[in-house]
């Protein structure tokens, strides 16, 4: 076994570079895959060097091909193939490069104390859906009368099943949200929601690059209840429960 | 009353009309089809009367086509599950009663399928014929591309959708599935090797048999015969163009093309070749050949303008065009802001980019099987690049959508009755026309296609202009417009921001570096060499 250290280092190297480039999706930043890397590369060099043994182990061999005592093609590989290499590697930063430019963006910004909804102010702190009544037949139908309202407005990017792969969504930048998704509706509470919705893309801080969204400024197209109906039924139809104020911890 | 013979026969007649003389005679059995407003049983009626009527030589035979048993139903129907499954995921299309008429029917194009009439496109059975239970399950589980509706199988059980085969069924106001079930379906065998003799083949049958009369010289559904057709309930449909075949609603396998010139598509004017060509290898070349008019997208997030020494052609069929490279920009309705378009025709415009020392231009490229000029009570065809107005001086961009109060963009604009028009504009209300400046336009329509060539000097020439530099990004959006689907204004198909980049020839240091630290490198391995070798002695 601690004849092949070296190797096992570089395979373990390229298995991170691999698992990061290919698993993870959506595609992460290069300056982001850089960083891993970089962490990978210096994790792996410390385990080595922290035992000195390990370490004899890992340059072994290294100091055959430089010393002349490996075979004859591998020396002529390497010292080859090292130069190159790096060489290469230069090329890959040096080279004009047309990747788009990156533009970071918040998916989920701070919202804000309050926004303006038909004319009036909205606090959104303390804010609860009207329409989530304890009365389970009425809750029934206004949720009913949300998928409708789902149907005719949100469907085309968001989807059928609501995750966010309707018809319309694969022409769009950023993609639609996902309601299915743990890290969108489910952690969020409806008063998020119910802003999102009514101000829609334009309505986002800079951060969230507002230029770029899809989102309509629902409050220009539909009326206060239909909104609050429609965050009724996609929370019930993709099985997702709102964050409530309660579970806020105390400060 | 009841129906004189079986839809089987009807059916056989008209496909041998349509497919044998693909001209007038088939007209005037869609124009039949169409602009009656009678009850299903009586129109189907008259379709056979008037099907007789032209084609009355034809032989009601049944077709030489290799059919074999349907296979049977793996799963018992719970009609109380299938009408759950039903409610909670189709009804807001297809309706509570099947008729295709959901909340969200008048929102998608093609309309859903009304269930009640027994018509379904996709099958394995005989022309005229009802699909049989594994036609619907495919067509459940598969979805059909180019519509809104998805392929279930991502994400209902194999048994929920047989359970929605079955509920389906029970929509049949005329009792067919009960009366004729298929019971036989074609024998699709394993597809032909694709060569190129078989593509000459089906190329030559295309033109034989007229497929181009609908689908077009170039596959690209622009024949003569294409534009203001009806399908069977009188909504308007297209030929499909073969170019794109992501949008083939069978699939688009060999094997899939097969089976639809086999079965044909009931309910539309696509027939049934199994009378026209009765030798299934004919069939099996004609789908090869329209297999290979299918072109890949490719799409990318950078629209690369190549520099090119001399002038720019103005023909946008000249070589130094057919050699840049081309990208595919995916477009969506425009369902942001009133009036919202959910129904748009294009889904995709194709771009590519070239510049000089002098100036840009942007070759823009797009299928439309109807070449609209503004005539006819409707709007003419359109093309719009959009660029900001102006650097941003705080770092973000202009709205996707025409721009926003604080950010204007640049509008150039293009269709046949006009030519070129410019604009700014700071939202969708707020668009005022600008002179052309220095942009010019030349544009063309041939085949079912347009292609539109807009340039601009690199520099700015009018106030409106955004000095484009080699190297930097330049944001750059597209909107399209198909004048025979109505679409004009807010209208339209469009894309999010992507970039224009013209591509700066490479600097000699992005070469020195590679190579220095290369030599670098070997001097410090040769130096090794030497030490290490040296001690060991």
């Amino acid at each position: 076994m601690t004849r092949y250290t070296l190797y096992i280092a570089v395979a373990l190297w390229l298995a991170i570079l691999a698992g990061l480039k290919l698993l993870v999706r959506p595609p992460m930043p290069a300056s982001v895959l850089m960083i891993y890397m970089t962490l990978s590369t210096l994790g792996i060099l410390v385990f080595v060097a922290a035992n000195e043994e390990r370490f004899g182990n890992f340059i072994a061999p290294l100091r055959a091909v430089f010393e002349g005592r490996a075979p004859r093609l591998v020396q002529v590989l390497v010292l080859a193939g090292i130069p190159l290499l790096l060489a290469w590697g230069a090329w890959l930063r040096t080279a004009p490069s047309s990747d788009a430019p990156f533009e970071p963006r918040v998916v989920h910004p701070e919202p804000p104390a309050s926004f303006a909804l038909h004319g009036r102010r909205i606090e959104t702190a303390g804010l609860k859906n009207p329409l989530r009544v304890p009365d389970a037949a009425q809750l029934e139908k206004n949720t009913a009368e949300g998928k409708v309202i789902y149907y005719r407005n949100c469907f085309f990017c968001h989807g059928d099943t609501l995750r966010g792969d309707g018809h319309f969504s694969g022409a769009f930048s950023p993609i639609p949200a996902n309601f299915r998704d743990v890290g969108t509706i489910s952690m969020l509470q409806e008063s998020f929601v119910f802003w999102r919705v009514s101000t829609g893309g334009l309505g986002l801080p800079r951060s969230a690059t507002p230029w770029n969204s899809a989102m309509p400024v629902w409050q220009t197209m539909l009326t206060e209840e239909e909104i609050w109906k429609a965050i009724l039924y996609i929370y019930a139809g993709s099985g997702s429960t709102p964050r409530t104020w309660e579970e806020e911890p105390k400060k | 009353m009841k129906a004189m013979t079986s839809l089987f026969q009807r059916r056989g007649r008209r496909d041998a009309e349509i497919a044998e003389k693909c001209t007038v005679q088939s007209k005037i059995v869609e124009s039949v089809f169409s602009a009656s407003s009678a009850p299903l049983r009586q129109k189907r009626f008259l379709v056979v009367l008037v099907s007789m009527m032209i084609g009355g030589a034809f032989a009601a035979d049944a077709p030489k086509v290799q059919t074999e048993p349907v296979k049977g139903t793996p799963v018992a129907a719970d009609f109380e599950a299938g009408k759950k499954l039903y409610r909670r995921w189709c009804s807001q299309c297809h309706g509570d009663a099947g008729k295709g008429d959901g909340p969200a029917a008048e929102f998608v194009y093609p309309r859903p399928r009304n269930f009640t009439t027994a018509i379904f496109k996709v099958r394995t059975t005989l022309s005229g014929q009802l699909p049989t239970d594994h036609d619907l399950f495919d067509v459940i589980s598969k979805g059909l591309p180019g519509t809104a509706m998805p392929a279930w199988e991502k994400y209902l059980p194999e048994n929920d959708r047989w359970q929605l085969v079955h509920y389906v069924k029970t929509f049949d106001e005329l009792g067919l599935f009960k009366e004729e079930p298929a019971k036989e379906q074609v024998v699709v065998d394993a597809p032909p090797k694709i060569t190129p003799e078989l593509i000459a083949k089906g190329k030559d049958l295309y033109q034989k048999k007229k497929c181009w009369q609908c689908h077009g010289q170039q596959g690209r559904g622009d024949g003569p015969s294409a534009a203001g057709m009806k399908d069977e309930w009188g909504f308007p449909i297209r030929p499909v163009n073969f170019t794109k075949s992501w949008r083939f609603r069978g699939g688009d396998r060999l094997e899939d093309i097969y089976r639809t010139f086999t079965t044909g598509f009931n309910g539309t004017p696509m027939p049934s070749f199994v009378d026209a060509i009765p030798a299934a290898e004919d069939r099996w070349a004609l789908a090869a050949f329209v297999k290979s008019l299918a072109r890949l997208q490719k799409s990318g997030q950078v629209l690369k303008a190549g520099f090119i020494g001399g002038e720019i052609p103005t023909d946008p069929y000249a070589k130094a065009w057919e050699e840049a490279e081309p990208f595919d920009f995916p477009l969506a309705g425009q369902i942001i802001q009133e009036p919202r378009w959910f129904k748009p025709m294009h889904d995709v415009i194709t771009v590519r980019a070239l510049y000089n020392d002098r100036e840009i231009a942007i070759l823009l490229e797009w299928d439309d099987g109807t070449n609209n000029k503004g005539e006819g009570g409707k709007p003419p065809d359109q093309v719009g690049l959009q660029l900001p107005a102006g650097a941003a001086q705080d770092g973000g961009k202009p709205y996707f959508l025409l721009g926003d109060a604080r950010h204007a963009v640049d509008l150039w604009r293009w269709n046949p009755a006009q030519g070129l028009s410019r604009a700014t504009a700071n939202g969708a209300a707020k668009e005022k026309p600008a002179e052309a400046g220095g942009v010019l336009a030349q544009g063309s329509y041939k085949d079912g296609q347009y292609r539109v060539i807009l340039r601009r000097p690199l520099g700015k020439v009018s106030p409106g202009d955004t000095a484009i530099v080699p190297g930097e990004f330049m944001p750059i959006a597209f909107q399209l417009w198909d004048g025979d689907n109505g679409e004009e204004g807010m209208k339209m198909s469009l894309s999010t921001w992507y970039y224009l980049l013209p591509q700066p020839a490479t600097p000699l240091t992005a070469y020195l570096w590679p190579s220095g630290l290369g030599f670098l490198a070997l001097g410090g391995e040769v130096w090794l060499l030497r030490r290490m070798r040296r001690k060991d002695k």
